[in-house]
C-alpha cells in the first residue's frame, strides 16, 4: 500500500484531484437539478404574475441538467486518463524491478506464470482506484460540502445529520471493511481449494478414469464446494443488510430533511419555496453518498496483488556484481576456462557445483549430458554470469563471466526461446537492431528459413501472430536461432533446444545448427545422443563434477557404459 | 461469439421469473406511493400545514421507501438462491463431462482453460444470472408502471419520458456502434500495444540472454504511452454513449420540470401531482441506467455459458456403448480391432483409417511411425479415452462401438508422457488406484520400481508431500511413481505414450530396464518415436497416414527394408550404418 499506491498518488496529485473536482461537479449538477426543478414548480404554484420569475430557475435547470451529464463524462475520462499515466510508471517500475532478476527468478519461484501473475496485479490495482480511491474521495467531499451548507442555514441540525450521514460514510463502511475481510479470506481459501480439485481432476484426469475413483472424486470435490458456497451465501447476506441498513438511513435522512425544513418554514427561517428543493435534493445527495461502503469493502481484494508487488520489489537478488578482482587471464586464452569452480545456493547445505575445472578451447564443440539436479543449469548460469562462484573462477576468452558479455562473447539458444509479438524480422532483429538487411538475410539463410520465408506472402514481415500458431515448434526454434546468429558472437550455447520436437524435425535443427556454428565454440546441453558423433566433446556431469570426458571415438573404445547408453540411443 | 437472445431457461427458472415478475410490480406500486407521500408531506407544509399534522406522511412515506427496498432485495435474494443452483448444477455437468470427453480433449483445449472455466468461467455466469434476470425484467415492468402513473396525473409529462427511451436508444446503438468501428479499426495496433507488456515479461529471460534487458526499460515507458493514447482516443468515443444516456435522461426531467412548472403557473395542474411526478422522474429512466452498467458482466456471462452449454453438448454426443457382458483381460483374451476409423470433424481428414488389428493373449506391443500417423488416436481408443467414428472392437466374444466402459478401463495402467503427481504423499500417489492397499505393499513397490533411493532421502519417507506445493519430483521420478501406482494394481493391460522421450539418457537407460520387469505376464501397448524399445517387443505396429503399414518383430521389419527402416533412417540421420 505505501510503496504502490500512495507514490502515485502524490505524484499525480494534480490530475487526481481534478478528476475528484469534476465528480463533485457532476453530483453538484444532479444536486441542483432536483433543488432547482424542486424550486421551480413550487415557485411556479404561487401561480407568478410575472413569468419572468421563474425565467432564471428554467434556465439553471436546463442548465444543471446539461452539466451534470458533460461532468460524469468528463470525470470518467479523466480518470482513466490519471490510471493509465499510473500504469506506465508501475509497468516501467516492475521492469525495473524484475529485469536484473531475470535469470534467476525461475529457479525461484516454481510455477512461471508469476510475470504473468504480477502483471495482472497491476491491471487489477486500476480498479482500485476507479472503484475503491476516487468513489470514497468524492463521497467524503460531497459529505462535506453538504454538511457545511447545511450549517450557514442552522448548525444544530446541521450536525445532527452529519452525525446521521456519518453511518453511511463512516460506520458502515468501517464495519463492512472488517466484516467482509475475514470473509474475503475464507472465501479466497475455500476458491483455491476448488481450484486445486480440477486441477487435479483435469490434471490427473486419465488416472481418475482408469482408477474408477471418478465418483469419490465428485464427491469430494462437492463437500468442497458447499463449504465454499456457505461462505458467498454468507457474504452476499452481510452486503443485503448492509445495503438495507444504508436505505434506511437515508430515508430517516429524507424525513429529517423534511421535518426540519418544515419547521423552518413555519418560524420563517425559510421560504416555503424551497422545502421541496431541500427534500428533492436530498434524495441526490443519498444517492452520491451511499457508492462509500461498497467502495471501502473491496480493499481486501486488492491486498494479495499488492503483498506479491511488494515482495518482488523486496527480495534481495543475487544479482551478478562481478567480483572486483577481476583476474584478466590472456586474451587469446581458450574460449571457456572454469578453475576449480563451486557453486552453493544459500539455502542449501552441499555444493551444486564441486569443484569443477574444465577448459574449452577456441572453436571446439562441446556436448554436456547428465541426469537432472546434476547441476548443468548452474553450470550455464554461471557461464552467462546469472550467478557468481562461491568458489573459484570462470574466464569467458578471458573475461571473468558477467552478464555483460551476453551477446558481446556469448549467445544463447534455450528450449523456450521466447518469440515476441511482433514480425518475424523484429523478432530475429531484437539481439541485434543495428544489423544491415543482408546481415539479417544472411542469418535466415544460415537458419535454413529462407525457403519457408519465401512461402508466405508477407515474408520476413510476417506477424508471429499469439503464440505462434502459424509457426511449428520446430520452425519457431529456427527463427530463435537466426536471432541468436544474428549477435556474431564467438561462443554458442544451446540448452537442449530440440526438447519436445519430434525425431526428425529435431534431427533436421540440429544439422542447420551445427551447420551455421561451424567457426564458433558450441556448447551443446543434451539429454540424449542424437547428433553426438559431429562433437569434438563429450562429459558427463555428476553430483556437480565432470565424471566421463572425451571426444564420441574414444568414449566408445574405453567407457562400457557410454557404450551401452549409445547402443540404446542408436536403436537397432 | 454466438450469444443467447432473451432469458436463459433452467430448472425452476418459470416460476423465478414468475415471482420476480410480481415482486416487481407490487415493488414499482412501492415506489409510486412512496412518491405520493413524499410529495403530499412537501405539498403540505409547503401549504402551510405544521409538521406535526404531516408526520402519518412522512411516515407512510418511510415504509413504503423502506419497503421497495426490501421487495428489491427479496427479487436479488432470489435470483441469487436461483444463480447458486444453477450454476452449481452446471459445474457438476461441466466436470462430469471432463471426465467423460476425456484427457486427449483436455489436452487439445488446454488444461489451463479447462479448470478456468470450470471456476471463473461458472462464477461470470452466476453473475450473469443473479445481476441481468431480475433488471431484465425490471427494466420492463418498472418503467411501464411509472409511466401509467403519470398518464393520470398529467398526460404531457408522460409524452416526455415515453419518448425519451427510444431516442435514448437510438443514440445509445448509433454511439456504440461508432465506437466499435472505432475500435475494430485499431484492434490491431490496439491488441499489440495492450499486449506488449505481459509478453515483454514474458520474454525477459530471452530479452537478458540477448543481452538487451536494459535497453528495453525505454521501450516499455514508449509503448506504454502509446497504449494510453490509443485508449483515451477509443474510450473518449466508448464514454459518449453512457454520456448520451446521461444526457437525454437528464434533459428530460428538466423538460418535465420546466412544463410542470408552465402549466402550474396557467393552473392546469395541481403542487401535488406535479411534484409526484417530479420524484418519479429520476426513479422512470432508473432501471434503464442499470441495464448499461453491467453491460461486460453480461456479456463475460454470455460467452461462458456458450462455451460450457458447448462442451456439455460435446459430452452428451459421446454415447457410452451397451454393455452385453463384462470384458476381463486374460492369457487367453483375444482383441481385434475391425475397421476402426476416426475422423475430424471439420476437415473430415481421416486419423486411423479402417484400421484393422488383432492379438491374443499378453505379449508387449510397440506402436512407432511419425508425428501425426495415428500413434496417439490408437493408443487413446485402446486406453478407453476415444471413441470411433465407426468400425468395431472385439474383446473375447463381445462386440463393443468404443472402449470407452469402466469394465475395460478398469483393467487398464496408463503411463503418459507427463504423469500426474497428485499433490499428496508419496504413498497417496502410489495407492492410487488402489486405495486398500497396505505399507508393506507400497514399500515392496517402492523397491521395484527403483524409487528407494529417493523415498530413503526424504524428510518423512514416503509420507512426504510431492507435487505442486511439495517437493518437486524430476521426470524419471515421475515415471517411476507411476510405474509403482501401475505395479500396484495388478493391472492386465498397460498402455504407454511416449514415456521416456523428454528423459535424459541415463534416465532413460536406468528405467527402461525397470519397466522391461513391469512389463512380464502383461498385455503391453507402447508407442514412442524412441525406436530401441522396438528391440524389445514381441510385436511392432508401423502407423502412417492412419494405418499399419507393417507389423512384426524388430529383426522381421529390419529384414523387410521396407517403411520401418526408412522411419529408423528419418529419425536418426544417420543413415547408412544398417
Amino acid at each position: 500500500m505505501r510503496t504502490w499506491i500512495i507514490p502515485y498518488m502524490e505524484q499525480h496529485k494534480g490530475r487526481m484531484l481534478l478528476t475528484v473536482l469534476v465528480g463533485v461537479l457532476g453530483v453538484a449538477s444532479s444536486v441542483m437539478l432536483l433543488f432547482i426543478s424542486g424550486y421551480l414548480i413550487s415557485k411556479s404554484a404561487l401561480r407568478p404574475e410575472n413569468i419572468m420569475i421563474v425565467y432564471i430557475p428554467i434556465v439553471a435547470v436546463r442548465m444543471f441538467s446539461i452539466s451534470q451529464a458533460v461532468m460524469r463524462y468528463l470525470e470518467r475520462l479523466i480518470g482513466h486518463d490519471v490510471i493509465l499515466r499510473i500504469l506506465e510508471r508501475m509497468r516501467t517500475r516492475l521492469y525495473r524491478v524484475l529485469q536484473p532478476q531475470a535469470l534467476v527468478l525461475q529457479s525461484r519461484y516454481k510455477t512461471g506464470d508469476l510475470l504473468s501473475m504480477l502483471s495482472e496485479d497491476i491491471e487489477h490495482l486500476q480498479d482500485f482506484y476507479l472503484r475503491t480511491v476516487f468513489p470514497s474521495i468524492l463521497s467524503l467531499f460531497v459529505y462535506g460540502v453538504f454538511i457545511g451548507v447545511l450549517g450557514l442555514f442552522d448548525w444544530v441540525f446541521a450536525l445532527m445529520m452529519a452525525l446521521v450521514l456519518a453511518i453511511i460514510v463512516f460506520v458502515i463502511p468501517f464495519i463492512s471493511l472488517l466484516v467482509t475481510r475475514r470473509k474475503y479470506i475464507a472465501l479466497k481459501k475455500g476458491r483455491n481449494r476448488l481450484y486445486a480439485q480440477l486441477t487435479d481432476a483435469v490434471f490427473g484426469l486419465s488416472d481418475w478414469i482408469a482408477s474408477g475413483r471418478i465418483d469419490s472424486f465428485l464427491s469430494d470435490y462437492k463437500a468442497d464446494e458447499r463449504d465454499l458456497l456457505e461462505i458467498e451465501k454468507r457474504m452476499k447476506r452481510w452486503q443485503h443488510i448492509r445495503s438495507a441498513v444504508v436505505q434506511l438511513v437515508i430515508g430517516i435522512a429524507v424525513m429529517a430533511m423534511i421535518a426540519w425544513a418544515g419547521s423552518q418554514a413555519e418560524t420563517g427561517q425559510i421560504a416555503p419555496t424551497v422545502i421541496a428543493a431541500f427534500s428533492l435534493m436530498m434524495l441526490a445527495i443519498a444517492d452520491a453518498l451511499s457508492p462509500a461502503s461498497e467502495a471501502i469493502e473491496r480493499i481486501p481484494a486488492y491486498e494479495e496483488s499488492l503483498r506479491r508487488l511488494h515482495e518482488v520489489e523486496t527480495v534481495d537478488h543475487p544479482v551478478s556484481a562481478p567480483q572486483s578482482t577481476t583476474a584478466i587471464c590472456d586474451a587469446n586464452g581458450p574460449a571457456i576456462d572454469l578453475q576449480n569452480v563451486s557453486y552453493r545456493y544459500t539455502d542449501s547445505k552441499e555444493d551444486v557445483i564441486n569443484g569443477m575445472t574444465l577448459t574449452i578451447d577456441r572453436g571446439t564443440k562441446v556436448a554436456i549430458l547428465g541426469r537432472s539436479g546434476t547441476g548443468k543449469s548452474t553450470l550455464l548460469k554461471l557461464l552467462t554470469g546469472a550467478l557468481q562462484p562461491t568458489a573459484g573462477n570462470v574466464f569467458i576468452n578471458g573475461e571473468q563471466a558477467n552478464q555483460s558479455l551476453l551477446a558481446k562473447s556469448l549467445s544463447i539458444l534455450n528450449q523456450k526461446s521466447h518469440l515476441f509479438d511482433t514480425t518475424v524480422e523484429n523478432n530475429i532483429r531484437i539481439g541485434n537492431p543495428d544489423a544491415s538487411d543482408e546481415e539479417v538475410l544472411e542469418v535466415v539463410e544460415q537458419a535454413q528459413l529462407t525457403k519457408l520465408l519465401g512461402s508466405i506472402p508477407s515474408g520476413l514481415k510476417t506477424q508471429m501472430e499469439e503464440m505462434g500458431h502459424r509457426f511449428s515448434g520446430g520452425e519457431r526454434q529456427r527463427i530463435a536461432f537466426a536471432r541468436v546468429l544474428l549477435q556474431q558472437t564467438p561462443i554458442v550455447i544451446f540448452d537442449e533446444p530440440t526438447i519436445g520436437l519430434d525425431p526428425k524435425t529435431e534431427h533436421d535443427l540440429l544439422q542447420t545448427m551445427f551447420d551455421a556454428a561451424k567457426e564458433k565454440t558450441v556448447i551443446w546441453v543434451t539429454h540424449h545422443l542424437a547428433g553426438i558423433e559431429q562433437m569434438d566433446e563429450i562429459i558427463f556431469l555428476e553430483e556437480g563434477n565432470i565424471v566421463l570426458q572425451g571426444s564420441h571415438e574414444e568414449l566408445l573404445a574405453t567407457s562400457s557404459k557410454y557404450r551401452a547408453l549409445y547402443e540404446m540411443d542408436k536403436g537397432i | 461469439m454466438k450469444r443467447k437472445k432473451g432469458l436463459p431457461s433452467y430448472p425452476g427458472s418459470r416460476s423465478l421469473y414468475a415471482s420476480l415478475a410480481f415482486l416487481i410490480l407490487v415493488e414499482a406500486c412501492a415506489i409510486v406511493l412512496q412518491a405520493i407521500f413524499l410529495g403530499r408531506s412537501v405539498t403540505f407544509l409547503f401549504q402551510g400545514a405544521t409538521v406535526q399534522e404531516i408526520w402519518t406522511d412522512l411516515l407512510l412515506f418511510l415504509l413504503f421507501f423502506v419497503m421497495r427496498h426490501v421487495l428489491s432485495h427479496v427479487q436479488q435474494l432470489l435470483s441469487e438462491r436461483f444463480a447458486v443452483r444453477t450454476t452449481k448444477a452446471l459445474r457438476e455437468q461441466l466436470t462430469a463431462s471432463y471426465f467423460k470427453l476425456g484427457p486427449r480433449f483436455a489436452q487439445t483445449n488446454g488444461t489451463g482453460r479447462l479448470v478456468t472455466l470450470a471456476i471463473e468461467g461458472i462464477e461470470q455466469v452466476k453473475t450473469y444470472l443473479e445481476i441481468t434476470l431480475p433488471r431484465m425484467i425490471r427494466t420492463f415492468i418498472i418503467p411501464a408502471v411509472l409511466a401509467i402513473t403519470v398518464f393520470t396525473l398529467d398526460k404531457l409529462s408522460a409524452i416526455i419520458l415515453i419518448a425519451a427511451v427510444p431516442i435514448i436508444i437510438i443514440f445509445m446503438i448509433l454511439l456504440g456502434m461508432a465506437a466499435q468501428k472505432m475500435a475494430d479499426k485499431q484492434y490491431k495496433t490496439y491488441r499489440v500495444l495492450s499486449n506488449h507488456f505481459i509478453d515483454t515479461l514474458k520474454g525477459l529471460e530471452t530479452l537478458t540472454y540477448l543481452g538487451v534487458s536494459e535497453r528495453h526499460e525505454g521501450k516499455i515507458a514508449r509503448v506504454s504511452k502509446r497504449y494510453r493514447k490509443a485508449t483515451m482516443k477509443t474510450l473518449r468515443i466508448a464514454f459518449l454513449s453512457s454520456f448520451a444516456l446521461d444526457f437525454f435522461t437528464s434533459l428530460s426531467i428538466a423538460f418535465v420540470a420546466v412544463g410542470l412548472g408552465f402549466r402550474l403557473i396557467d393552473g392546469a395542474i395541481f403542487l401535488l401531482p406535479a411534484l409526484t411526478i417530479l420524484i418519479l422522474a429520476p426513479e422512470y429512466f432508473l432501471p434503464i441506467r442499470q441495464v448499461g452498467t453491467d453491460y461486460h458482466a453480461t456479456l463475460d456471462g454470455q460467452i461462458a455459458l456458450e462455451q460450457i452449454e458447448s462442451i456439455i453438448n460435446e459430452h452428451e454426443e459421446t454415447t457410452v456403448p451397451v454393455i452385453n457382458s463384462k470384458i476381463e483381460w486374460g492369457s487367453m483374451s483375444k482383441i481385434a480391432f475391425n475397421e476402426v476409423t476416426v475422423s475430424h470433424d471439420e476437415d473430415e481428414k481421416q486419423i486411423l483409417n479402417k484400421l484393422q488389428f488383432s492379438w491374443e493373449g499378453n505379449g508387449t506391443i510397440g506402436i512407432v511411425g511419425e508425428s501425426g500417423a495415428g500413434k496417439s488416436t490408437f493408443i487413446d481408443i485402446i486406453a478407453g479415452f476415444l471413441q470411433p467414428t465407426s468400425g468395431l472392437i472385439e474383446v473375447n466374444e463381445e462386440e463393443t462401438s468404443s472402449l470407452i466402459r469402466t469394465d475395460w478401463t478398469s483393467q487398464i495402467a496408463y503411463i503418459p508422457q507427463h504423469p500426474y503427481i497428485f499433490p499428496t504423499s508419496i504413498k497417496e500417489n502410489i495407492r492410487f488406484y488402489e486405495q486398500a492397499a497396505t505399507d508393506e505393499e507400497v514399500e515392496r513397490v517402492i523397491d521395484e520400481t527403483g524409487l528407494r533411493a529417493l523415498v530413503e532421502q526424504l524428510p518423512r519417507k514416503m509420507d512426504t508431500q510431492i507435487g505442486e506445493g511439495g517437493r518437486s519430483v524430476s521426470g524419471g521420478q515421475e515415471q517411476r511413481i507411476a510405474m509403482a501406482r501401475a505395479l500396484l494394481s495388478k493391472r492386465p493391460i498397460i498402455i504407454l505414450d511416449e514415456p521416456t522421450a523428454h528423459l535424459d539418457i541415463e534416465t532413460e537407460y536406468e528405467l527402461k530396464q525397470s519397466m522391461l520387469r513391469l512389463f512380464e505376464g502383461k498385455l503391453v501397448f507402447l508407442a514412442t518415436h524412441r525406436i530401441h524399445w522396438m528391440k524389445e517387443m514381441d510385436h511392432v505396429l508401423v502407423l502412417k497416414e492412419g494405418s499399419i503399414v507393417e507389423r512384426g518383430m524388430h529383426e522381421e521389419l529390419i529384414q523387410k527394408q521396407g517403411v520401418y527402416v526408412e522411419l529408423i533412417r528419418h529419425h536418426q540421420g544417420r543413415g547408412g550404418e544398417l
